[in-house]
């Protein structure tokens, strides 16, 4: 299985470029606003509901957790991760977890790019990828999406929208890798420039704290900021090699990356979406 | 029969057999199949987006447009691009001198606003009772009328005094329309929405002798103490204080910048900080007028700025020999850090600390406004804060505090005054702002509802709100419901239907910000001169028309002096004229910034009756101001008691903001509300944090609901248990509680503004409540 | 027969038996139907409005409906693996009993199949699974293999439908009956393979999430340990499945209709392998123990939040699993029918619980440190539609024991 990822490199390097794309957040500089989530929202088409208020059903592709450390006032502290979809290349053995799992090829790890890809119209809707990820990324559709007379106007021709009973979730906004590749092509290029392919939670960010770009090439930001002693990753230990870093330099902060590790039995807790 | 019944079932069997053996071996059921599967993947979700019926988005060409936000005072640059004549998606100007490419979720929310189902589609009248929401589709022509008839009326009767205006801002050409129309027609009621300019603008006048607003140059500042301000939730222009926000946290850590939270409550803002020192709410005067202390006491403050140009730091006589305290002594008598400990509930040791870092920085900087800054505030706890930037010398200082100019535009003739409009515009404000109670204050945003339940009732007959929804966000809701009630015609200019759409008697809904020219003054707290210009980017949606347009029509159909204030033939010939030779400029790169722009050096820059900084207000007795004691020229400690008495509210509610959730004049899009967290809230109902301990006392547990209650008001509501929040205190975010705009929004949560009352600040008039006492018991 | 007094469709009953009365078989059927009907506006609902009228979300894709997929699965596991014992093995009693087994393997199987019909998003889709196969996906294993199997056990059910009374005397469905009796040995061998394969890779889906401690193991070439668990526990289980229906069925009409003899070889069996599994999950979970804690997840987190405690480790080996194996190998303890079907029951509880705890407790349990816990209670959709598979299967059953010839001893027990 190790080789597999080795000879499609190869077998792509021959006539084209790859990339290994990611990010690299900066926890110490965001501040929880948001922004990220609605960019995402509004770039990829997300549908929303009168209430949205049930996180469990809701489809949020960038998702800012809000973690706390734990300790009663005035030694509480409080941070932020946005969490989009965490492109998962896998390593040894292990296949992207999500990908390996679909039995309808609905969702692929490409090697060109390095994005995890999701078929809507392939889906049926077994959420057995849903069951593989442990980063929640995957939502379901729970509903059939629908938007208030009028706003569909605003709706991006560039994404599709979904159905029904189909997995989604975020896609890196690889339609504007498409756009930006398109472009090159069309001016003779083979190769894409930092800036010209961004995310659209990247974009938007008002505090920069997202970078993002080919983590394996040199020139790109990320490159060196992923190298940074304050960066984790999430859930490293599980083998899933995401390509999403986190940079915090607060310890406690650090810690989020690391695997539940139960707390205080608690009583118990059931949910209910009547 | 049974011979029947055999071969009946083998007629059937073999009927059936045959026939799906047969089905089978024809293509129909493999093109059935594929149906089915075109079904699911196209047709039905067309059907739910409405394709069906005509409703599919159109493709096109792909076209970016810059324009500028107006959803909130922040000015950011924007870029919508758009797929042929559909807006698709907000996003962040690059380049633009106030937020450089940055966007807030609001602002990428824009277009949920523009194509969302709470738009106004054209001029409406009110049926039925106000508030019932029932409204009938007129004419502009008759819409027009309606008002012009209105107010011809009052004014023949001689009541023009009684016509008010309500909007969120006072600089650019659509407020002062307004303002002018207002000294044309005879009123002198124009009033402003709240927010910390209000007083900061005072405390600048006062202490400085300068008009214009505060500016501060955070992003050069390396020390940023924060009295309870939000920070990075919203306050000042927003994406651009997060912006300096990630400057603050750039480099190698030894070298990033400084910043203290003072606050009852771990806000985001405290959590980011690099010290976040919880004080008992509504003392912040009392901590810097301690930190003040430390600073004075060892000797840690610029003596040139101190020695040269301040006034009433030491003790003074005047010509008669009299002598007058000044800050020093005051500060070294009242202000000890045991003192000061004992009011804030802050350590004494945090207070030297804190002191000594801070005025030991290079370039420290004392930030004042709550929240968002979208309450007054209390004059004394502003001066004292800003005293703390005097101590430190850096006003008008790289890394330091300004009062900021606008982009200077031409000067609109005078207006030629009837003597109806001058006997008009002499009567006093219904607010009471510039009487001699409050001689200094321009605006009581807040006061003039309670003026009016206090008695006078029919003190306005006519209220014009544009740019605003003051029924919404004004403190005390009840009472501003009640002061609506009396009102005989209201009429709003909203492009949405905002609360105080919804309980108009006619709305003239003006173009979404991304359907209109529009000039945007400098945004709240930048520290250089800035004119942005909102510009069509789609054409309008609805039957809609620019507010600007409107009022001089309307001005134009009253006739006479009215009517020849407004020489202009529309809005867009007067913008162009008022932009003067900035024109070109604007119209091609949408923006104006003065970015040469330095505040004046010491020796110039203070108009006060000393010429100097004064930190003891020679300006009250001038103005009139009743100060009664000697402390009072100069910047103390004046508790502000929160509404309700003790014994029957014994915990404190004080208002949170966020930056998911606007609490404006701009309702929260959905966009927005599907970000809120699961603990702020949870399907209509709304959390309030609690700290564990208080909690416990009170036998509430995380997601119980309990009644929320103060002397304004109760509420039912979600408990959510936060580390974060000073035991005794509690939350409550602001923003919901709508009954207007649509089921996206209507119904969620309860407005803070219906549970804290206005408490009046002695000198100023505005509200200088940050909370109210409340209690909160199990349901 | 007395003409009179005989049913009226006593023609079409196997030779020499006694049926109920006609009107008191239609009416046992329309009370079955009442829950059925539920059942069915479940699904309907299901189909018609989305997944939402569930209690199912992005915490917990699966719920009750996957959890009782694989646990029919591993119950139907009788089926096949009466048929390997039958004609494989070649335990010749067992012919007694392998019709039912076969009658109860249908009705599990098509149950699996209908509950996944609706638990998909797509129904209309659902046959991408074939179409588009990702053959690395467990699930992609599964579903050929069930259905292949399905296949089977359709072509094992159709000659006892052939030698209904009426059917059987048409020379042409005699002859066939009789010619696919004589196949019986291949296409048995063709399901044990079948049901191998799927039985495991069922312990595959949970067992191949990497990105969950709590469910992943580690295993032999592509399979993970689980796939060889799920085996051994369905195996271990459906016999005991068998004779449990076979009990519920001989109460309800009244009489025996297996000799105990039969029943006691495969509870024997059913004994043994339990004993084997017990021993093999015990050595797995040790090793599970330290091979999560080695990806930082103590057991302690497995367990903190109820209600998933300790107890369900205790419930689920202990009292479901190590007391129905004592009582399976004590030969006295089988002999008391009471005590036999209290193992049955337990073991039967056991394997389902397990099945439980792989879908829906490997999905409770949080991965990321800053999880909230989330604990899932299905709600009346999700019950109604799955149990609607159990009124179905009673309806088959009921059928196919009044009209088919499924107990060969039932007349020589039950002389007239």
């Amino acid at each position: 299985m190790k080789e597999v990822h080795h000879k499609a490199d190869e077998h792509h390097g021959a006539h084209e470029k790859t990339y290994k794309y990611g990010m690299v957040v900066d926890l110490d500089k965001c501040t929880g606003c948001g922004a990220c989530m609605v960019a995402c929202m509004a770039e990829n088409n997300l549908s929303f509901r009168k209430d949205n208020s049930d996180r469990l059903r809701s489809n949020l592709w960038m998702r800012v957790y809000k973690i706390s450390n734990g300790r009663p006032f005035p030694d509480t502290d409080i941070s932020f991760i946005p969490r989009p979809c965490q492109h998962c290349e896998g390593e040894g053995h292990h296949h992207t977890p999500c990908v390996s799992v679909c039995p309808a090829t609905a969702t692929d790890y490409s090697h060109e790019t390095g994005i995890v890809s999701q078929v809507y119209t392939r889906c049926f809707g077994c959420r057995y990828c849903m069951a593989a990820c442990p980063y929640h990324v995957r939502v379901f559709n729970w509903w059939d999406p629908t938007w208030p007379k009028g706003m569909e106007k605003y709706l991006n021709p560039d994404v599709s929208v979904r159905m029904r009973g189909v997995v989604e979730k975020c896609s890196f906004c690889y339609h504007r890798y498409q756009r930006a590749k398109n472009k090159a092509y069309a001016e003779g290029r083979r190769e894409l420039h930092e800036d010209e392919y961004q995310t659209a939670c990247t974009q938007a960010c008002p505090a920069g704290a997202i970078t993002f770009g080919d983590l394996k090439n040199p020139e790109h930001k990320v490159h060196k900021l992923k190298k940074s002693r304050y960066a984790f990753r999430l859930l490293e230990k599980l083998g899933t090699n995401p390509k999403i870093y986190y940079v915090s330099t607060r310890d406690w902060g650090r810690k989020a990356g690391e695997v539940y590790a139960g707390e205080e039995p608690k009583g118990v807790t059931h949910v209910t979406h009547a | 029969m049974k011979l029947d019944r055999r071969t009946f079932i083998e007629l059937a069997v073999g009927f059936s057999a045959g026939a799906g053996g047969g089905f089978m071996l024809t293509p129909v059921n493999w093109k059935l199949m594929d149906d089915m599967t075109i079904w699911s993947q196209e047709l039905w979700p067309r059907y739910q987006l409405g394709g069906l019926k005509g409703r599919l988005p159109q493709q096109g060409k792909v076209t970016h447009a810059d324009s500028v936000c107006n959803l909130c005072p922040g000015g950011c640059g924007i870029t919508v691009r758009k797929v042929g004549d559909r807006a698709t998606k907000i996003e962040g100007r690059e380049g633009y001198p106030v937020n450089d490419g940055g966007i807030c979720p609001l602002g990428a929310a824009g277009l949920q606003l523009l194509y969302g189902p709470w738009r106004i589609p054209s001029p409406l009248k009110r049926i039925g009772k106000r508030g019932s929401g029932n409204f009938e589709k007129i004419s502009w022509d008759e819409a027009i009328n309606k008002v012009v008839q209105k107010l011809g009326n009052l004014r023949q009767k001689g009541q023009s005094h009684t016509v008010a205006c309500i909007l969120g801002s006072d600089e650019g050409t659509v407020p002062r329309l307004f303002d002018r129309f207002l000294a044309a027609y005879g009123s002198p009621n124009f009033i402003r929405t709240a927010s910390a300019e209000d007083t900061y603008e005072l405390a600048l006048g006062l202490m400085q002798g300068t008009t214009g607003s505060v500016g501060y140059d955070l992003e050069r500042a390396n020390f940023i103490l924060s009295f309870g301000s939000g920070l990075i939730e919203g306050w000042g222009s927003p994406v651009r204080v997060i912006q300096a926000h990630s400057t603050w946290r750039s480099g190698d850590l030894k070298d990033r910048a400084t910043v203290v939270q003072i606050e009852p409550r771990l806000s985001n803002t405290a959590a980011k900080a690099d010290n976040w020192y919880p004080i008992n709410p509504g003392t912040e005067a009392a901590l810097a007028l301690g930190l003040a202390h430390v600073i004075i006491k060892e000797s840690l403050y610029n003596v040139d700025f101190i020695g040269k140009h301040t006034f009433g730091f030491e003790d003074w006589s005047d010509s008669s020999g009299k002598t007058y305290m000044g800050f020093k002594r005051l500060v070294r008598t009242e202000y000890t850090p045991e003192a000061v400990s004992k009011i804030t509930g802050l350590p004494a040791k945090k207070i030297l600390t804190l002191a000594r870092a801070f005025a030991k920085a290079k370039r420290p900087v004392a930030v004042w406004g709550r929240g968002k800054g979208t309450v007054s505030g209390s004059l004394y706890e502003c001066m004292a804060v800003h005293a703390l930037n005097a101590l430190t010398g850096n006003i008008n200082k790289p890394g330091g505090v300004s009062a900021r100019p606008q982009v200077a535009t031409r000067s609109w003739p005078e207006v030629e005054r009837d003597a109806t409009a001058w006997s008009g515009s002499r009567r006093p404000r219904i607010d009471g702002a510039g009487s001699n109670r409050y001689p200094l204050t321009r605006y009581l945003p807040d006061r003039w509802s309670q003026v009016m339940n206090g008695g006078k009732a029919g003190a306005i007959q006519a209220l014009l709100v544009h740019g605003a929804d003051p029924y919404y966000t004004t403190l005390d809701s009840a009472a501003v419901a009640k002061a609506f009630e009396a009102i005989p015609f209201v009429v709003s200019f909203s492009t949405c239907l905002d609360e105080t759409a919804y309980h108009a008697d006619l709305i003239l809904p003006n173009h979404h910000y991304l359907e209109r020219w529009e000039d945007i003054p400098t945004p709240v707290g930048l520290q250089k001169p800035i004119l942005g210009m909102l510009k069509p980017v789609v054409s309008p949606q609805f039957d809609t028309r620019h507010a600007g347009d409107v009022l001089m029509t309307i001005a134009k159909s009253m006739g006479g002096s009215v009517a020849s204030a407004f020489p202009w033939d529309d809005y867009e010939t007067l913008l162009k004229e008022t932009m003067g030779d900035n024109w070109g400029t604007l119209e091609k790169a949408g923006y104006i910034v003065n970015e040469g722009y330095k505040p004046s050096a010491w020796s110039k820059a203070f108009g006060t009756p000393s010429g100097k900084f004064e930190f003891y207000i020679t300006a009250f007795d001038q103005a009139g101001v009743k100060i009664g004691k000697d402390v009072g020229y100069l910047p103390h400690y004046e508790p502000v008691q929160p509404e309700g008495n003790p014994a029957t509210y014994p915990l404190i509610l004080i208002p949170t903001e966020l930056m998911r959730l606007a609490d404006g004049a701009v309702g929260n899009p959905p966009f927005c509300t599907k970000t809120l967290e699961e603990t702020e809230l949870k399907k209509n109902d709304l959390f309030v944090e609690v700290n564990p301990k208080t909690a416990a006392d009170y036998g509430l547990s995380e997601g119980h609901h309990a009644m929320l209650e103060t002397a304004k008001g109760k509420a039912k509501v979600l408990v959510h248990l936060f580390e974060g929040i000073m035991p005794g205190v509690i939350g409550i975010p602001k923003g919901l509680g709508h009954a207007a705009y649509d089921d996206y929004l209507a119904g969620k949560g309860v407005s803070a503004n219906s549970l804290i009352g206005v408490v009046e600040d002695p000198v100023t008039g505005l509200s200088a409540a940050w909370g109210v006492r409340a209690k909160l018991t199990r349901v | 027969m007395d003409s009179a007094s005989a049913p009226f469709d006593s023609a079409l009953f196997p030779e020499g038996v006694k049926r109920c009365k006609f009107k008191w078989f239609l009416f046992w059927l329309a009370v079955l139907h009442g829950p059925l009907m539920v059942g069915v506006i479940a699904m309907l609902m299901c189909w018609g409005l989305a997944l939402h009228v569930t209690y199912l979300n992005n915490n917990y894709p699966f719920g009750l409906w996957i959890a009782a997929d694989l646990g029919i699965i591993a119950l139907g596991a009788g089926a096949f693996f009466t048929g390997f014992l039958r004609y494989i093995v070649n335990i010749e009693e067992l012919k007694n009993i392998v019709n039912y087994a076969v009658v109860i393997g249908v009705v599990c199987y098509a149950a699996a199949q209908g509950i996944l019909g609706v638990d998909i998003g797509q129904p209309l889709r659902g046959w991408f699974i074939f179409w588009h196969a990702n053959v690395h996906s467990m699930l992609t294993e599964v579903a050929f293999c069930i259905t292949c199997y399905f296949m089977v056990l359709c072509i094992e059910y159709f000659p006892l439908i052939l030698e209904n009374r009426q059917i059987n005397k048409l020379r042409f469905f005699h002859g066939m009956a009789h010619h696919l009796h004589g196949a019986m040995p291949t296409i048995a061998a063709v399901g044990v393979f079948l049901s191998f394969f799927h039985q495991g890779s069922l312990g595959g889906v949970p067992g191949v999430l990497y990105g969950r401690p709590f469910a992943y193991r580690e295993g032999f070439l592509v399979w993970p340990w689980t796939f060889f668990l799920f085996i051994l526990s369905a195996i271990a289980c459906g016999p005991c499945f068998t004779i449990l229906v076979t009990w519920i069925t001989e109460k309800c009409a009244g009489k025996r209709l297996v000799k105990r003899n039969v029943i006691d070889i495969l509870a024997k069996i059913s004994g043994r392998l339990l004993v084997l599994y017990l021993v093999l999950k015990t050595l797995d979970t040790v090793y599970w123990v330290a091979i999560a804690g080695k990806a930082g997840a103590p057991l302690s987190s497995f367990y903190a939040n109820q209600p998933f405690g300790y107890w369900v480790l205790i419930t689920e080996l202990g009292i479901l699993g190590v007391i129905p194996a004592i009582i399976l190998l004590n030969a006295k303890a089988r002999q008391n029918e009471n005590i036999l079907i209290i193992a049955c029951i337990l073991n039967c509880t056991g394997i389902f619980m397990n099945r439980w705890i792989m879908t829906v407790q490997a999905l409770a349990v949080p991965v990321m440190s800053f999880d909230k816990f989330i604990s899932y209670r299905p709600n009346w959709v999700e019950y109604a539609s799955t149990l609607m598979f159990v009124w179905l299967g009673a309806v088959v059953i009921m059928l196919s024991y009044r009209y088919l010839p499924i107990f060969p001893q039932e007349k020589e027990l039950n002389p007239s």
